[in-house]
């Protein structure tokens, strides 16, 4: 992969950058900025360049969810200035502020955590959990995790065809495809759990428990914009905080 | 109480948490593939609830929704749901409550109620009272027909909660059931569930 200086900072510090958007979204009142930072995140993910997978995400996780949320806000708010009425349905000024205010930040702080996601590795996030204090075990119960996951959905799908061709069915009515779901997931379940014993024998054999410090073949290094960028962040929001209670 | 805080977290059951997370992801699409009216996204939870204890499908729970969210951040703030239904089912099995279909099926309306509670402010505080699932289509139709935010999201969840987990405590009943003893012995909460009777 190519040099980036956005990819190679510590995941902290871009961990920090995404909590210091929800802070701000947050604390700024009005839907103006919300909205205004996603073209920024849209920017930071093309120099990332990881601009395709990150509008992919959000367009499948996000857009069905601000639409509906927008409309029934318009709809439904509690309000008195009604913009356009038909039959039962009215759309009221306040119903349709607050569907905005409501879409930009979910929009934002939403968009943030998919971009933070695609620009930082399950693994360094996790690594650098573990640096400030999550316990070996933690780190490694996430990462196993995120490689079960796989092949678990392989293997359910494997035992549902092989349960096919016993002749449990899954098409017809809903009472016929539910009965398809025990007989696929208890063998997953059984299955899994009983390779578990071996998986606890061989960290064992490597003194996976043994209360001494760990040594990682993985490092992470911090350079000093990685040092200075959450002062940075902090300072803004502190002021920030002060500006909207004080002013 | 300390004590037993920290021997929830052995090694066994700790290795039960990855199988637990990815049952509920594979529910969930096995729900989607069979095209059933429910989601099944909690059995996991609720079985490392019963055989674990209340702490280990805690984080379960939160591992779940921390997984789901790296694809849809939807799914994050709901963890505090998946966190309360495995801590509500830990409890529960610590009880008694996962021994015969009967009380399985209390502990499933139990949940349900915790589910509901839990994530219904989330719905109205997060996201106004809708995030686009079945649940929104009722949510909008209790609000059209006059009710009031709170109790169209509360009524809503709760009729597509019931069905739900109702169904999967009784999934997790036969398939606690259908472990070995073996293995169950293992678990912290196991014995309850052991076929061989042990008179402690």
């Amino acid at each position: 992969m190519k040099q980036n200086i956005l990819l190679q900072l510590h995941p902290m510090t871009k961990f920090y950058f995404t909590l210091f958007l929800f802070a701000i979204v947050l604390i700024l009142p009005g839907y103006l900025f919300s909205f205004a930072l996603f073209p920024v995140l849209l920017l930071i993910a093309l120099f990332a360049g990881v601009l395709k997978e990150f509008l992919n995400i959000v367009l499948k996780a996000l857009l069905s969810v601000l639409v509906i949320i927008f409309i029934m806000q318009m709809l439904f708010y509690p309000g008195e200035n009604v913009l356009w009425g038909w039959g039962i349905f009215e759309i009221k000024q306040e119903g349709l502020l607050y569907g905005l205010l409501l879409t930009s930040r979910i929009l934002a702080i939403g968009s943030a955590f998919i971009l933070f996601f695609r620009i930082t590795e399950v693994r360094d996030f996790v690594k650098s959990l573990e640096d400030i204090g999550l316990p070996p075990m933690g780190a490694y119960v996430v990462l196993s995790t995120l490689q079960i996951i796989p092949e678990m959905r392989r293997q359910a799908n494997t035992i549902m065809e092989a349960q096919k061709t016993r002749g449990v069915e899954t098409e017809g009515s809903v009472l016929v495809r539910a009965k398809a779901f025990i007989p696929t997931l208890t063998p997953l379940i059984l299955s899994s759990i009983a390779g578990t014993e071996e998986r606890a024998i061989t960290l064992e054999s490597r003194a996976f428990s043994a209360p001494v410090k760990k040594t990682s073949l993985h490092q992470l290094t911090k350079s000093n914009i990685d040092r200075a960028l959450p002062i940075i962040f902090a300072l803004i929001v502190i002021g920030l905080l002060v500006w909207r209670f004080f002013f | 109480m300390k004590r037993s805080f920290k021997d929830d977290f052995n090694m066994m059951a700790m290795l039960l948490i990855p199988i637990a997370v990815a049952v509920n992801l594979v529910g969930f699409q096995l729900a989607n593939v069979l095209r059933l009216p429910i989601f099944l996204d909690t059995i996991g939870t609720i079985i490392v609830g019963v055989i674990a204890g209340p702490w280990v499908a805690l984080l379960t729970g939160l591992i779940t929704n921390l997984i789901n969210g790296i694809f849809n951040p939807v799914y994050f703030p709901y963890a505090l749901t998946s966190i309360a239904i495995g801590v509500g089912a830990g409890y529960l099995s610590k009880y008694g409550f996962f021994k015969s279909v009967p009380k399985t099926i209390i502990s499933g309306i139990i949940i349900t109620f915790i589910a509901v509670i839990v994530s219904a402010p989330i719905t109205v505080f997060v996201f106004g009272g809708v995030t686009g699932n079945t649940s929104s289509l009722i949510t909008a139709a209790f609000l059209a027909s006059g009710q009031q935010l709170w109790s169209a999201v509360f009524s809503s969840s709760f009729i597509t909660e019931i069905a739900d987990k109702v169904v999967s405590v009784l999934i997790v009943f036969f398939i606690v059931k259908a472990m070995s003893d073996r293995y169950l012995s293992k678990m912290n909460y196991g014995h309850l569930y052991m076929k061989r009777n042990n008179k402690k």
